[in-house]
Order: structure tokens, then C-alpha cells, then sequence
């Protein structure tokens, strides 16, 4: 009989980082659905294409940096998939590719690697294709799949006339990336992320409320800037990244707060139509200072405000 | 009622009713061994000498192994026989301690008893001094001496006696048969503890994933002054003591100190009927209600004699049910490893363990993704994450900036630990760390 | 500085091991801003070369005059009578070069990289040598600038030095132009440049422990 000796706990949580990817996947299956519905198979190439070449850069990565190979975490596989979620259905393959790459090697493997990364490697690399390619990143079609005009403004300030146009958004009848044109498949993913308990609702509903409130303050429809452009799909799948955002719950309403306010002020008052990516990306930037000046109560000492 | 907690926590094995469906709702068993090795380090503080040798024979209840200064305690046979051995033995991987070996003639022969009588009406300065001839300690898992506890220090005030029976750890279901089958002893236990100090309030609270147990106390304390029953929201680690405090008075022990501090004094529930059977009957402290369970054929609660050897225990539940991986004494969440199934069981040993071979394997950690489960999980307060990085880093200085030594590694964050890391174990060792770094700053100033 | 070093060695030691920009992060300014092209890297690069050699070589003729109090303006001085002298030279011979590097000509002044060598070399050791030294650390500036011009003008415009090299149908990256593509060379070339001055200093450590 060989026992072994080891420290307490002698139990876990089910949970674990491999599962709660895998539930992340799950809740993105219904917005890439929908996208795919909307934009046909172009739609299906991108986030094929997006979702592989993730993978193999992280593979190829911790080959030759000579790391133990943690693909079969998923988190490549998340990264790959919002990222391609992240892009317009007429993006070309090596758009896919390069952003991929970007993602997982430059903005997360050279941090690192997985936990170690300051900002969420998908947004992040949708942050410099746009940056790099505005044309191709912007080249939105209408779900038609005959109307090609360009209108990159059309998917951050619609011109809404109350009632039908905000059934559009909500359903998806509209264009944008791959993965923000159905909120309401966004929102099966979200109930499916909060049952599971994979992410908290603080980021999500605070996040979409600050936004709803600035856009209200500063004279927008506050329901049509919800709806419009990637508010949602951001709240529900990129700001609730746990690398990237703080750790307790208060911290987390603190960011998620920002990113409404940032949103809100790109949008209105910026030159870019959307402020989603810079709103996540200056936030995640600010996740280690609001975890370290957020005071903490620790049993027994009452008195002391925590500086960590 | 309102039923009341403390902050944050977690909910091990919910799903399996926290793994103690198979024993809760059966009788206590007794069992006697042939063998029992009694060890003389059973209590925190300076362990007790021996007082027999080789050969001698012994009665139940005679002092073998006496106390050695004020936080220690005597040490009692726990059946009759013949000493057979008075040696080391080694002892969960600590140094090895002093024991004494006796075979049983199962005649069971009590050596002189001196009961007190009554609780409500023996003399209150007789009770402690009592409490500690008993070889009473912590029966929860500290084993601090009792009579220590409530020995209070000039100037202490106490208000409160909490009875202690959340038992909120995996597996264990000792304290629940206790209070439904012996619930007036523990009531007695309580009123004897609180005479001895004064004390006017005594509080026994329960999880309530034991109703039962709850319905129990409650008729038990019918009548008797001063003692109220609590229902408490289930939840781990409600039974540590700090958490207990703050669930059920709403106060915090401040850091570094005791519960006394804070006006409150804690009893486990066996404690409280070991204290009644020593001035009621006089008996000292000799056997214990443990749960046997895992991978064993017949999971129990057994009466144990103290000292009996885990080999013998595991024999009364019918063996193995498979291959064990691993046996440890106490819950899944603090239990401590034993290396082999020929160690004894000691006064605070709540439940031996068996997990099979694939329970037992030890997880692989994986890289930290921040969720911040372990800082929604801890009971303290503190940032697990951040201390596991400064302990993994050796910076220990780090580590006690971050508070670890408020840390009371009750394995909460670990549990919740999607990634499996083993943050419970490197905080234990950067405590022992910093700890063994303060003890050579102290001698050589 | 009691060893006397060999003019090898700190020519060397200018280009490789204290490269100015890879190793010691110094002029961070003009490898940032100036480095969108390979051409514009060249010249920036050349033009601070000429002036680190000239007033390394000077201030190391005046080391023994000038009093310790005011030695910082008195190189400011003579380092910038070399970028005037350079900035009019380059604004009649060669006025395309000199409007793409703009104000970055005149800021060569207070350059890093000319102060500190003629403060922590110039100012201790001969002039023969201060000549040398500049002329190493010039070489190492120069060729960081030209790397980096080199990779950021082939990504961001598939070309360099002018010449298109990846074909017509190259969609150049935009951003690696612009200036947070310049940070972000200029991170992945540290990390590179420390990775093999790591590799070579592990490798050499090996060496002489097995000699030994």
C-alpha cells in the first residue's frame, strides 16, 4: 500500500481553467451562429481561420520557446474565436491570420503567457489590425449579402427611428463584425456564461449601464447606443476576460464603469465611430491599479485600510 | 431564527451533501480494540511524561503519562491490560513522540472514579482543575488544553461560551451523532464551562444542514439558563473558530489575538461532553466519536478508545473498498496525511479518510488566469493569488506584507482554485517560514 | 578607467555590447521618431556619428581646461557648434533628408547618447580613443536606427530604402509606421537584442568554466 502524503485540501472545486474556456466557447457558439447566419460562409471561413491560426501560434510559440505546450487549455482557442467574432465577414485570410498571431504571441506568449498578459490579447490585436488596415477592418457588408456599401459609421450611430430599427440591431439585421449583430444571441451566451457561474454580472450590467447613462448624458438614445456596435458582445465576452480585469467585485464595477464612461466619450466625441476596443483595452491597463488602491477589509483588522 | 454567517467561504462537495451523505444517519457505533498506542504529545503545549513501564499493568482511566507544566495535560489509559511497550514512535511526520503500548484484557476495569455530581451544583473552582485531571483538550482539531482556555488572564472580559457544532468539514458527521444521541451531555458540558468562568451566555450553534441536530439541541437546552441554540447558514469554514465568532456575534477576533480577546471562548461539542463525563462521572477523557468513511466498506461513527490504531479502525468499517490513495485524520479541507495505517488516533482526531488512488493523486498546477475565485472564497479577506506569487518568489517579506500569518489555511481558496494551484500549501510553508525567521531574530536578540 | 582598452575592443564594445540604443536605451527620442524609413534612420544616425566623433575628440582635447562646475554647458557648446555645422551642411546637400528629419536634427543636442559619452568617456581618456569611442557608439546607433528603419519601413510600406522588395499586392501595415509601431519595434528589438547578448554571455561563462 503506497500512500500519499500531501498538504490539505484533499479536494477541488469541479472547475477547472480548461472547462471554463471550453463554457466561453459554448456561450460564443450562439453569436457566431448568428453571424454566420447573417454573413454565409465568408462568416465561417474568418472564424475558421482566426480560431486555427490561434492554436498553432501558441503550439509553434512554446516549441521553440521550449514551454511546456498548454494548448489544450483552450485559451488559444477563445482568443482565436472572439477575434474572429471581433472581425468584419469580408475580411480577408491573412487578416485573420496576422491577428491571430498577434494575439496569442505578441500580446499574450511574450508577457508571459496565459495569466500574464496586461491587456486582452484579442482586443488588443483587433486594436492594431484596425489600426494597421482600417479599410479592410471596416469593410462591413449588410447581412444581405448584396449590399457592399461601406459605412463604418452605420454600425456605431445608426440613424434610428424608434420601433423597427431597434428590432434590427437587436436581432442582428444590421451590419457589423461576425459576432455583434445578433444581441440576442449575445444574451443566450451571457445567461449561459452567468447559470455556469463562469463570469459575475457585475461587468456586464455595469458596464452596459454606464454606457446607456453617458450616452444619456451626453444626448444619444441611450437604448440604440446599447444596441448599436459592439456594446454588448464587449460587456459580455471581452470585458469579463479574467486576466484583464480586477479581482474583486467592486473593482470590477469600478472597471466596468470606466469602459461605459470611455465608450461613451469615443463615440460622442471622438474621432473613431467606436470606442469598445479602446474602452476594454485603457480599462484592462487600469485593472492593476484599481486592484491595489481598491481597500480591502481583512478579518481582525479593522482599522487599516489595505494597501497591497 | 435568523439564520446567520460569516463572509465569504465555500461550499465544498456541495453537490455530494458536503460527502457526508453515508454516515449521518447512522447509530454510533463502539469499538474496542485488541491494541491501543497512546500518545504523550496529544496537545498543543508541552506533551506529558510517561509514568508506567513495560509491563505494568494498567486500569481504564489511570494516569499513564503526566502533565508537564500549565499548558499541558495528563494522559490517560483509555482500557485495561498490560503495558507491553513505552517507546518513540514516529507520528505524522513531526519528530517522533513518546507512547505507551498497552494490550487489552477487555475487562474494561475503571480505576477509582471521583465524580462531582450535578453540574448545576458542584462547587464552580472545583470544575476547572477537574477539566484538566480529565486530560481535556480541543477535541475539534487544535487540541489546545482546555483548562487554558478558560483559565482567563487578569482583566479578560468574556461574555460569551460559543459551543462549536457547525462541523461545516467534508466527510465528517462525529459532532451531528453526538448532539442528536447525546445532546443533554453537551448542554451539561456548556453549563459546567460557564460556571467555572462566570460566564452568563452560552451559545451552541449549528449548521443548518443538520435540522435534525438543531431540533435535538433544542430540547436538550430546554430550561437550562443562559443557553440558546443558533442556526447557522451552511457554509465552510464555518466551524473555525474566528469564523464562528464573527457568524454568530457579528464580532471580529483582532489580528494576532485570541477569541478571549474579543470576549468570546469556543468549545467543540465533544469537548463540552468530555467536560460533562469528567464532573458528572468523574471519567477522564479516554474515547472519542470518529467518523471512518471513504473508501471504506461500512462507513461509520465509531466510539474509539483513544489510541486506537487506524488499521483496526478501517477493520471495525470492514476494510478497504478499494485500493486506498490516500488516508488523512480530520476533513478533505484541513485534514493532515497519515503515512501508514499502523498510526494511532489521537483526542482530536474527528475522522479518518480513505481516498482511493484516483482521489488521491496529487493535481498538476496550471498558470494563474486571475478569475478571482480565491479572493471571492477566502474567509480572512486576503489576496491569495498575490501572496502565492510573493511564496512561490521565496519573498517571504513579501508574503507578510500581504497578511499571509492572518492566513488560518483553511484551504477555501485552494478548493476553489480553477487552475489548481497550491495555495494553501506554499502559505503554510511561508508561515513556517516566517515564523522560523522571527524565532532566530528572537535568540539573537 | 586605468585599463587601457584596445581600439578593437571599444569599437566593439559600441556596437555590440553597449549598443547605444539596444543596450542602454539611450536617445530613445530620434530611435522612435525618426526611424520610419530606413533612409531617415541612415541619416539621423550619420549626422549624430559626425557629431559624436567631432565632439567626443574635442572635449577630449579640452578634458584638462575645462573645470569640473561647468563642464555640462561647456560640451553642450561645443556639441552644438558640430549639429549646427551638420544642420547646414545637410540643409544644402541633401534638403529631403533634412525636412523628413526636421526638428530631430537640431534636438541632436541634447541627445543622450553625446552627453553621456562625453561625460563618462571623452572627458577621462585621450583623444584618439574618444574619437574611436565615438566612432563605435555612432556605428552601433547608426546601425540600430537603420534596423529598425529597415524593418518598420519593409512592414509598414514593403520597402526599404525605397526599393519595394514585397510586391505590389503587400498590404502594408499601417501602424508599425505610426508611433506606437515604433514603440512596439523598439520593445520586440530590446527583447531580441538582450535574448542574444544573454545567449552570448551564457555561452562565454560556459567557455571559460570548461577552460577552467
Amino acid at each position: 500500500m503506497n500512500l500519499r502524503l500531501s498538504t490539505a485540501p484533499h479536494v477541488h472545486h469541479p472547475v477547472t481553467t480548461q472547462r471554463l474556456m471550453l463554457f466561453v466557447i459554448i456561450a460564443l457558439l450562439p453569436a457566431a451562429a448568428a453571424g454566420v447566419y447573417a454573413f454565409g460562409l465568408p462568416a465561417l471561413l474568418v472564424l475558421c481561420i482566426s480560431m486555427a491560426s490561434a492554436v498553432l501560434s501558441e503550439f509553434l510559440w512554446q516549441k521553440i520557446a521550449r514551454k511546456p505546450v498548454r494548448i489544450n487549455d483552450f485559451s488559444a482557442l477563445v482568443t482565436g474565436l472572439i477575434l474572429g467574432l471581433n472581425l468584419p465577414a469580408t475580411a480577408p485570410w491573412w487578416l485573420a491570420m496576422i491577428g491571430s498571431a498577434f494575439a496569442v504571441i505578441i500580446v499574450k506568449q511574450l508577457f508571459g503567457g496565459l495569466g500574464d498578459n496586461f491587456l486582452n490579447p484579442a482586443m488588443a490585436a483587433r486594436a492594431v489590425l484596425l489600426a494597421s488596415w482600417p479599410v479592410h477592418m471596416t469593410n462591413y457588408v449588410a447581412p444581405t449579402f448584396f449590399d457592399s456599401s461601406i459605412d463604418a459609421v452605420a454600425t456605431a450611430t445608426p440613424l434610428v427611428k424608434p420601433g423597427t430599427q431597434l428590432m434590427d440591431l437587436f436581432l442582428g439585421n444590421i451590419p457589423g463584425t461576425i459576432g455583434e449583430v445578433s444581441k440576442a444571441a449575445i444574451l443566450i451566451g451571457f445567461l449561459f456564461l452567468l447559470i455556469t457561474k463562469t463570469i459575475q454580472w457585475q461587468i456586464p450590467v455595469v458596464m452596459v449601464g454606464s454606457v446607456a447613462l453617458f450616452s444619456w448624458m451626453f444626448g444619444a438614445d441611450p437604448l440604440a447606443a446599447i444596441l448599436s456596435g459592439g456594446v454588448l458582445f464587449g460587456a459580455v465576452f471581452m470585458a469579463t476576460d479574467y486576466v484583464t480585469n480586477p479581482m474583486t467585485p467592486w473593482g470590477q464595477a469600478i472597471y466596468a464603469f470606466g469602459i461605459g464612461l470611455i465608450v461613451s466619450l469615443i463615440r460622442q466625441f471622438g474621432a473613431y465611430p467606436e470606442g469598445v476596443t479602446y474602452g476594454i483595452l485603457l480599462m484592462n491597463i487600469a485593472t492593476p491599479l484599481i486592484d491595489r488602491f481598491l481597500p480591502r477589509k481583512i478579518y481582525g483588522h479593522q482599522k487599516e485600510a489595505k494597501k497591497a | 431564527m435568523m439564520k446567520k454567517t460569516f463572509k465569504r467561504g465555500v461550499h465544498p462537495l456541495h453537490s455530494q451533501h458536503g460527502g457526508k451523505a453515508p454516515t449521518r444517519n447512522l447509530e454510533t457505533r463502539e469499538y474496542v480494540s485488541d491494541t491501543v498506542i497512546i500518545s504523550m504529545a496529544m496537545n498543543i503545549g508541552a506533551p506529558a511524561t510517561p509514568c508506567v513501564k513495560k509491563g505494568d499493568q494498567v486500569l481504564m482511566g489511570q494516569v499513564i503519562g503526566n502533565a508537564n507544566g500549565f499548558v499541558s495535560v495528563p494522559v490517560h489509559a483509555s482500557v485495561s491490560g498490560e503495558v507491553i511497550a513505552v517507546d518513540k514512535i514516529p507520528y505524522l511526520g513531526n519528530e517522533p513522540v513518546m507512547a505507551v503500548t498497552i494490550k487489552n484484557d477487555f475487562a474494561d476495569t475503571w480505576c477509582e472514579l471521583k465524580p462531582l455530581g450535578n453540574v448545576e451544583q458542584v462547587d464552580p473552582s472545583l470544575i476547572i482543575p477537574a477539566i484538566r485531571d480529565a486530560g481535556i483538550t480541543g477535541m475539534g482539531g487544535a487540541s489546545f488544553p482546555t483548562h487554558v482556555k478558560l483559565t482567563f488572564k487578569e482583566g479578560a472580559k468574556c461574555d460569551t461560551i460559543l459551543v462549536n457544532g457547525a462541523e461545516c468539514e467534508t466527510h465528517l458527521t462525529a459532532d451531528h451523532r453526538l448532539m442528536l444521541e447525546n445532546g443533554r451531555r453537551i448542554v451539561d458540558g456548556l453549563r459546567a464551562a460557564m460556571r467555572a468562568t462566570g460566564v452568563e451566555k452560552g451559545i451552541i450553534a449549528i449548521e443548518d444542514n443538520k435540522p435534525d441536530a438543531i431540533q435535538a439541541m433544542k430540547k436538550a437546552a430546554e430550561g437550562r439558563q443562559g443557553v440558546y441554540i443558533q442556526a447557522l447558514r451552511t457554509k465552510y469554514p464555518q466551524g473555525g473558530e474566528k469564523q464562528l465568532i464573527e457568524a454568530v456575534t457579528g464580532r471580529q477576533v483582532p489580528a494576532g489575538k485570541l477569541p478571549l480577546d474579543c470576549g468570546v471562548v469556543v468549545l467543540n461539542t465533544g469537548t463540552c461532553a468530555a467536560i460533562a463525563d469528567a464532573i458528572i462521572d468523574g471519567k477522564p477523557l479516554i474515547s472519542r466519536i470518529t467518523t471512518v468513511t471513504g473508501c471504506v466498506r461500512t462507513p461509520s461513527n465509531l466510539k474509539l478508545r483513544i489510541g486506537t490504531i487506524v488499521e483496526d479502525a478501517i477493520g471495525a468499517c470492514g476494510g478497504f473498498s478499494q485500493e486506498p490513495g490516500k488516508i488523512f485524520f480530520g476533513g478533505a479541507m484541513t485534514g493532515i496525511c497519515i503515512p501508514n495505517i499502523y498510526v494511532p488516533m489521537a483526542k482530536s482526531t474527528n475522522g479518518i479518510v480513505v481516498l482511493n488512488e484516483k482521489e488521491g493523486k496529487s493535481k498538476e498546477e496550471s498558470p494563474c488566469i486571475r478569475c478571482g475565485r480565491c479572493v471571492a472564497a477566502c474567509p480572512i479577506g486576503l489576496n491569495p493569488y498575490l501572496i502565492k506569487v510573493a511564496a512561490d518568489k521565496s519573498d517571504f517579506e513579501a508574503a507578510d506584507k500581504l497578511h499571509v500569518n492572518d492566513c488560518m489555511l483553511c484551504g477555501s481558496c485552494a478548493y476553489a482554485c480553477p487552475s489548481r494551484r497550491w495555495l494553501t500549501p506554499s502559505f503554510k510553508f511561508a508561515k513556517d517560514k516566517l515564523a522560523a525567521q522571527a524565532k532566530a531574530k528572537g535568540g539573537a536578540k | 578607467m586605468s585599463e587601457k582598452k584596445s581600439m578593437g575592443k571599444v569599437l566593439f564594445n559600441g556596437i555590440i555590447t553597449e549598443n547605444p540604443t539596444f543596450r542602454l536605451v539611450l536617445g530613445a527620442c530620434p530611435t522612435l521618431a525618426v526611424t520610419t524609413s530606413a533612409i531617415n534612420g541612415l541619416g539621423m544616425g550619420a549626422a549624430a556619428t559626425f557629431v559624436l566623433i567631432c565632439s567626443n575628440f574635442v572635449i577630449s582635447l579640452l578634458r584638462n581646461f575645462i573645470p569640473d562646475r561647468v563642464r555640462i554647458p561647456a560640451f553642450i557648446v561645443v556639441i552644438c557648434t558640430f549639429v549646427t555645422m551638420v544642420q547646414l551642411l545637410m540643409q544644402a546637400f541633401i534638403p529631403s533628408l533634412y525636412d523628413a528629419l526636421g526638428i530631430f536634427i537640431p534636438l541632436i543636442v541634447v541627445n543622450c547618447i553625446i552627453l553621456a559619452r562625453a561625460e563618462a568617456f571623452a572627458s577621462k581618456n585621450t583623444p584618439v580613443s574618444s574619437a574611436v569611442d565615438g566612432l563605435g557608439m555612432g556605428i552601433g546607433f547608426t546601425l540600430a536606427l537603420m534596423l529598425m528603419g529597415s524593418i518598420r519601413e519593409l512592414i509598414g510600406n514593403g520597402s526599404v530604402f525605397g526599393v519595394n522588395i514585397l510586391g505590389a499586392s503587400y498590404q502594408p501595415m499601417l501602424l508599425i509606421v505610426l508611433a506606437s509601431g515604433g514603440f512596439l519595434t523598439f520593445g520586440l528589438m530590446l527583447g531580441l537584442f538582450n535574448l542574444i547578448v544573454k545567449k552570448l554571455e551564457t555561452k562565454k561563462k560556459h567557455e571559460e568554466e570548461q577552460a577552467a
